[in-house]
């Protein structure tokens, strides 16, 4: 079918599971005897509409036929489907089919990476010597996965993890599909510019508005013009259009993680001060065990809250020595949420610590509070909670206020692989 | 057969390697009573991996109701719990 010196250079697979949340739900309800297929009717999986987590996170195909989009919520998804079925996110089990799924893509390369829950970039170069013929080989682990694990995935094949990754998303489900360079101008170029990997909806209204509406179109432009109006980055989604992409697929233990955040949505409006303080401490309780877990000190914090209006701000500070301690992080997001709040009731409140360097040389400041006592504290309660539970130990403040002590994040204090806008 | 899908009591051994052998087990019936079935002859094992959740399949042959039957039982590996699957 292809000739071998088109793969001397190198092999990149992307494999991706057809709407993954849902098709993990529909095989797990099969083998535990249920006789409907969710995969099969219109159907989707949803947040609760209760706590206010009232959104469609996956949708099956026959769902898509009514125009219900991933990010509206229940509601006007109801209003398209009246028999729409709605189940709820089951993130425990995710996590387990997206293990099973990096054992199973193992067995092929001795290269993967984990790119978000659902999507794992494999380095095959040099391993057609072994497995023969690339495509053969992808339809082989296509399968493989269908008759072991039980749901579908999309395999896009090319020469970097770019258009491996732009193949993939060709025609769904259950496909593999090539995207190498010489395939750009048929394959890729026709498509509209939202389609293109990194171009979301404020880049491609940007583009629209200037007469750019395909890859193609905006493969044909000069860099220069495009630097006019998107900067640096208008030089790297040109590149995109084009195809070019040098990124390696990773091990996953090599990511520099840049930030750490939690935030989260409340299942009631926020009116008082005291109320949003706890929630700020939960949720930076939750943020500064992981900082810690990574050997981090934050030098920037930043906090960032919406309305029941839906408007959203943030503010952020820099600190002079960076900090790990759960108090000191929480006085200052306590202080910037001072500054931000006009007083409106408040649906979503979030934290993100960043610039971040490594905790094994701190720096006390002579002009703030001797943290080391703090920091002995903080360490401590991370050991009791690890050995005993998140909930072993917590703050006395949480008592009677109907809030939960450690806040934030889908599987509370344990990881959970996430999107990411690096390749 | 057809899929039934019940939790059921059950007593099995296990080889030195962790694999369990069915011996009988016990079901409650429509009627609210119930009732034991012996294990006669088991006939294969297979395992899955459904959803990342790991599973064997074992294919008996037992004596319900005066009749052979092959009936198909589930043992949940991250559970511990059997299953009438088919029958």
């Amino acid at each position: 079918m292809f000739l071998i010196n088109k793969y001397t250079k190198h092999l990149i697979f992307h494999i991706d599971v057809n709407s993954a949340y849902l098709s993990w739900e529909a095989a797990s309800r099969l083998q535990q005897g249920d006789s409907l297929d969710l995969r099969t009717i219109p159907s989707a999986v949803g947040g609760d509409p209760e706590t206010r987590h009232g959104i469609i996170l996956a949708k099956s195909i026959p769902a898509k036929k009514f125009k219900i989009q991933t990010g509206e919520t229940l509601f006007s998804a109801r209003t398209k489907c009246p028999d729409l079925v709605i189940v709820s996110p089951n993130y425990p089990l995710y996590r387990q089919c997206s293990t099973a799924l990096k054992e199973l893509v193992q067995n092929y390369s001795p290269l993967i990476q984990q790119y978000s829950v659902d999507e794992f970039f494999l380095d095959f170069t040099g391993m057609n010597n072994l497995f023969g013929n690339p495509v053969d080989t992808a339809l082989k682990i296509k399968e493989h996965v269908k008759n072991e694990l039980g749901f579908t995935v999309n395999i896009g094949i090319s020469t970097n993890k770019l258009l491996a990754k732009m193949g993939s998303e060709l025609q769904k489900p259950d496909r593999v599909h090539t995207l190498f360079p010489e395939e750009i101008s048929k394959k890729m170029w026709p498509l509209p510019i939202d389609e293109l990997f990194g171009v979301g909806r404020a880049t491609s209204q940007k583009l629209r508005d200037r007469g750019i509406k395909t890859i193609g179109d905006l493969a044909a432009q000069t860099p220069a013009y495009l630097e006019r109006f998107l900067k640096s980055y208008g030089t790297l989604i040109w590149n995109y259009a084009n195809g070019r992409d040098i990124s390696p697929v990773r091990n996953n233990k090599t990511i520099p993680v840049k930030g750490m955040g939690n935030s989260t949505t409340l299942s009631f409006d926020v009116t008082n001060q005291e109320t949003a303080y706890l929630i700020l401490l939960s949720l930076t309780e939750t943020v500064t065990t992981r900082l810690r877990d990574a050997g981090f000190c934050a030098g920037l914090i930043s906090v960032s809250l919406k309305t029941n209006g839906f408007v959203f701000c943030s503010h952020q500070k820099k600190l002079y020595s960076p900090t790990d301690c759960t108090s000191a992080i929480h006085e200052i997001a306590c202080t910037l949420f001072d500054q931000l709040w006009q007083g409106e009731p408040l649906r979503h409140l979030g934290i993100r610590l960043s610039e971040l360097c490594l905790n094994n040389f701190y720096q006390p400041s002579l002009f703030e509070e001797k943290l080391e006592k703090q920091r002995l504290l903080d360490k401590t309660i991370d050991t009791i909670r690890s050995k005993y539970g998140s909930k072993a130990v917590f703050r006395s403040s949480f008592l009677h206020s109907g809030l939960s002590p450690i806040m934030g994040g889908v599987i509370e204090s344990e990881e959970y692989p996430m999107m990411s806008s690096l390749l | 057969m057809k899929i039934y899908m019940k939790p059921i009591e059950l007593i099995a051994w296990f080889t030195k390697e962790g694999i369990p052998h069915p011996i009988k087990y016990k079901i409650q019936t429509e009627d609210n009573s119930q009732k034991v079935v012996k294990i006669l002859r088991l006939l294969a094992r297979t395992e899955e991996k459904i959803a990342g959740n790991r599973m064997y399949i074992f294919k008996c042959e037992g004596n319900i109701n005066g009749i052979l039957k092959i009936f198909e039982l589930k043992y949940e590996l991250n559970t511990c719990k059997w299953y009438l699957y088919k029958i």
